[in-house]
């Protein structure tokens, strides 16, 4: 009973456009979203085929993979010292949780704007200590603007990770430190043996929910190089974004919705089972 | 009679009140051109309905990234205006599912004959008219006058190769030369220039790709060639149109493709700057690019007899003057184009009398594949991964198969 | 090691990423600080030569900020209010209640949790322009954007709430029943207290996602007097042939304060909220 209002809410707002994307992928749709006729399994073929989708396919794993793991390897030791008494802790951790309260799209904009090969400050600042003599054309070539959006997307998704990882941390007694330290364990051993294996289920959370926000992640990708130069930069999410209100390709746009929605499907399912097996 | 008047009195206040009531609303969405796109609908609309205080007409301004996606989502909510501004490359989907209305049954006598002929007819299909030519424009050289003047190209270049020997004298100079764009939308546009220049043309007689035609190969490895030597700006892939119009705007470009909008945003950025305006350069043939935006009229609009009221008063020689000039497009009806201010500036004649020699955007389904497909290529030529014949050749498979040859 | 050296060191090793993390915010206040001519001056300089306050004013007027941060402020706490009036008893059942299909329930909300509205907008979008509201239907009104926020949030709510809510321990009602309560006041007078932490991490994460988020707004709304602050400030560079950057980061760095403060403030509590939350 109590829990029905929300069963019933989310089945709605999320059921119901599910459905939708399900029967598009199967008719004949118009650039304006009018279904012409059914259409089989053609719009699938064609995505299939289409060897843009198997590069932003494999692109899309790239991304999820870099971004998610560079998160981790970053935050672990951020959260590391975020935990150890210093000067200035608070402000520090203020700092490191910023991105988080700006929007990704606007995010997205203010980078794009710093890396503006032309006006932005990261040329004129890295030309000010002569490491660059000719502005660095950032966003002209996949080679430069694909790191340059994982590396934003691995800032974005720091403060969050961090902030779990730390409530982490702060669950580990610290005596057992004071135990490790007098049997004679060497830091990295406590770390090793001790931190980390207490840390993990932190990190396994901060990974799934990473990876579910990393894989879907839109804005970066679409506002900095809307997937291109020569579509060298899309992920799934931008080129179904693209076909659907670009090209104007419903149908395909569909089909491609639901091969994204079949592989967090799958991860999920996948951590699901870890977390029972592990009890 | 003290009774008649308070009588009187009464019946206009009661009037006054259903008549709101009764005033019809008619919705209109419109593209952002520019700053002051909004302004001058919401200020003809409140002209209108002075004139007209039975309809009410309620503008929604939407950027060109979201207009297709507006559109689609309306559309098939539902929930769409009653007249929208769209790409007439757009036109053909909207007649073949039966979204749009064909005006001519609605449009008084000779109202159609207001308009300039190349600009109607591509929002006539099937012998009825469903677009209304609001914005046109043509394309055109901009050149630099101080830096063509150094380079011994005072009057400025006439032909490729006249840009090309330009560009030289600029590079050596350390300046940008030619501007190529990449990014952004109408890179396909930026290749068709040099390739309808030099004999090409996009599509055959048949709607089937032929761009990969030995003209074609011809202008995208001039463009190459031009990147490779140093004669364009640094990375043309990070450039929209916009980027390298800011480029000529600081003086910081030699040459560049644009529309005649660019010299609204010069008179109002950057007045000093010293720059002329040429047809596009001719390889062995001139021709330019023409495009025109449309008014289409949905089908399930409820209101379309006051629809139709409010764009015969849109294309009024004085409403249509305002928009064009504030917008730096090219008139689109006869009376408007015989204004002073289009018949007398020496710049945009230039591009009227490129007419007779521009292309249209063909109204055929799968343009806008196309123009996805030759974009990828010239990005990759550029980028190097490949050769411009290859990558031409793969863009026409693509092509043909969404214009379904 | 002293505190003084553990300081020096715990600094040096941020660096990097305090760094990164500020650079946007930098750029932001010094382009914001620019008059045009300046913005668009090559090469740029981080420091305005004249400082263009009148930016503010300006972009106030042209964004239509006022409006817009009302728009923002109320979808967001209607969201989080509605959100959370839905999520507080759903999350109570779950860690109070037996129920059977919890797992059910659990998996289903994290599957909610996974989509993406970028691919549900034209479902979305045809649901909601077929709920008649008033005269008209929910598309583009303020309370459609409400609804849709509300179920996206929910599933985090409940997965945050329900792991919080088990920890709280049971006696204490239980007790508050002996005593001869009922079980709906032993729930608000001795329940809700002790979980109030916890539901005002929940509402700020909720209220800021709502806040910042896009897409849905994009495909909902239209009337410009009903757009919220994301979608003004996105706006003012999509589709523009002369971007006023500028007038941009002004109104991404006053669009952007308010969360921050909340941040600076509560992060102390964010952590410890969260972390409950997201694992048990």
């Amino acid at each position: 009973m109590l829990i029905a209002p929300s069963l019933l809410l989310a089945c709605g707002v999320i059921g119901y456009p599910f459905y939708e994307i399900v029967r598009l992928s199967l008719s004949e749709v118009s650039r304006f979203g009018q279904i012409r006729g059914f259409a089989g399994w053609d719009n699938f073929i064609r995505v299939a085929t289409d060897p843009i989708f198997v590069d932003a396919l494999i692109r899309t794993l790239v991304w999820t993979v870099t971004v998610v793991g560079g998160t981790i390897l970053l935050s672990v030791p951020v959260a590391l010292v975020l935990r150890e008494d210093f000067f200035g802790r608070g402000l520090a951790r203020t700092i490191i949780m910023l991105p988080w309260s700006i929007a990704l799209s606007m995010a997205a904009i203010v980078w794009l704007w710093a890396f503006n090969a032309d006006y932005g400050m990261i040329n004129a600042t890295l030309r000010q200590w002569g490491i660059l003599a000719q502005p660095l054309q950032w966003m002209a070539r996949p080679e430069t603007a694909f790191p340059v959006e994982v590396a934003i997307g691995i800032i974005v998704s720091i403060p969050f990770t961090v902030t779990i990882l730390l409530g982490g941390l702060s669950s580990i007694p610290g005596e057992i430190y004071e135990a490790a330290r007098i049997d004679g364990a060497r830091p990295w051993q406590s770390f090793a043996f001790m931190t980390l294996p207490m840390l993990r289920p932190f990190m396994n959370i901060a990974i799934v929910l990473n990876v579910i926000h990393v894989f879907n992640s839109f804005s970066i990708i679409w506002v900095m190089t809307q997937g291109g130069p020569d579509n060298r930069t899309h992920i799934l999410v931008t080129y179904l974004y693209e076909l659907s209100f670009y090209l104007g390709r419903p149908g395909p746009a569909a089909v491609v919705s639901l091969v994204v929605l079949a592989i967090v499907f799958s991860a999920t399912a996948v951590y699901m089972w870890l977390r029972e097996r592990e009890g | 009679m003290r009774q008649g008047w308070t009588w009187l009195a009464g019946a206009f206040t009661a009037l006054a009140m259903v008549m709101p009531a009764k005033a019809e609303t008619v919705r209109m969405t419109v593209s952002f051109y520019s700053a002051q796109t909004g302004p001058y609908y919401e200020k003809m609309a409140e002209e209108f309905h002075k004139a007209n205080p039975s309809i009410d007409v309620k503008i929604e301004v939407v950027n060109w990234a979201n207009l297709l996606q507006k559109l689609q989502t309306d559309i098939s909510g539902g929930t769409n205006a009653d007249l929208s501004i769209i790409g007439t490359r757009w036109l053909l989907d909207f007649v073949k599912d039966g979204i749009a209305e064909p005006l001519d049954p609605l449009m008084a006598p000779g109202f159609k004959e207001r308009f300039i002929g190349p600009f109607i007819k591509p929002g006539t299909i099937g012998g009825k008219t469903y677009g209304l030519p609001v914005a046109a424009s043509a394309r055109a050289m901009f050149y630099n006058k101080a830096m063509l003047a150094k380079a011994g190209f005072p009057n400025g270049p006439k032909t490729w190769d006249e840009v090309i020997a330009a560009a030289e004298k600029i590079k050596a100079d350390g300046g940008n030369g030619f501007g190529l764009m990449a990014k952004g939308t109408e890179v396909d546009v930026y290749l068709y220039y040099a390739l309808w220049t030099h004999g090409g043309e996009v599509l055959d007689a048949n709607q089937k790709a032929a761009f990969n035609s030995p003209a074609g190969v011809k202008a995208l490895t001039m463009y190459k060639m031009m990147l490779d030597k140093g004669l364009t700006e640094a990375a043309p892939t990070n450039y929209t149109r916009d980027e390298l119009q800011a480029l000529f705007k600081q003086g910081r470009l030699g040459m560049m493709i644009t529309g005649p909008f660019l010299m609204n945003q010069i008179a109002k950025e950057a007045p000093t700057l010293e720059y002329g305006v040429l047809p596009v350069p001719v390889g062995t043939n001139p021709a330019t690019y023409a495009v025109t935006d449309s008014i289409v009229m949905f089908a399930n609009s409820k209101v379309k007899t006051a629809a139709m009221k409010w764009l015969d008063f849109l294309f009024t020689p004085a409403p249509r003057i305002a928009f064009t000039k504030g917008e730096g497009f090219l008139p689109t009806t006869i009376e408007e184009a015989k204004d002073p201010a289009f018949t007398e500036n020496e710049r945009l004649k230039v591009f009227v009398s490129l007419l007779p020699n521009a292309r249209f955007a063909p109204t055929v389904t799968g343009w806008e594949d196309t123009a996805k497909a030759v974009t990828d290529a010239v990005q990759s030529v550029y980028l190097g991964t490949s050769t411009p014949e290859a990558e031409l050749n793969a863009a026409a498979a693509k092509a043909n198969q969404s214009l379904g040859k | 090691m002293s505190r003084f050296w553990r300081s020096v060191l715990s600094w040096a090793v941020l660096s990097p990423l305090v760094v990164t993390t500020i650079l946007p915010f930098a750029v932001m206040i010094s382009t914001a600080l620019k008059p045009h001519a300046e913005v668009l001056s090559y090469p740029p300089t981080w420091l305005p030569q004249h400082w263009a306050w009148e930016n503010f004013a300006e972009m106030w007027e042209a964004v239509g900020f006022g409006q817009a941060a009302f728009n923002s402020v109320l979808i967001a706490v209607s969201a989080t209010v509605l959100a959370l009036l839905i999520a507080v008893p759903a999350a109570y059942a779950m860690s109070r209640l037996p129920m059977r299909g919890k797992g059910a329930y659990r998996q289903f909300l994290l599957v909610t949790q996974m989509l993406s509205p970028i691919l549900l907008v034209l479902g979305l979008y045809r649901m909601v322009a077929s709920i008649p509201f008033g005269d008209a239907t929910m598309a583009d009104t303020r309370l459609g954007v409400v609804i849709v926020y509300a179920a996206y949030h929910l599933a985090f709510a409940v997965w945050m709430l329900a792991s919080y809510f088990s920890t709280i321990p049971s006696d204490l009602e239980e007790a508050a029943w002996i005593d001869g309560a009922s079980r709906a006041r032993a729930v608000i007078s001795v329940f809700l207290p002790l979980a109030l932490p916890a539901i005002a991490v929940t509402g700020i994460v909720t209220f800021v996602a709502s806040w910042n988020e896009f897409t849905v707004a994009l495909t909902l709304l239209r009337d410009p007097s009903r757009l919220t602050l994301p979608l003004k400030v996105v706006n003012l560079v999509a589709g523009r042939y002369s971007v006023e950057w500028n007038q941009v980061m002004a109104a991404t760095l006053l669009a952007t304060l308010p969360v921050a403060v909340v941040f600076t403030l509560l992060q102390r509590y964010l952590v410890t909220g969260l972390t409950l939350g997201a694992v048990k």
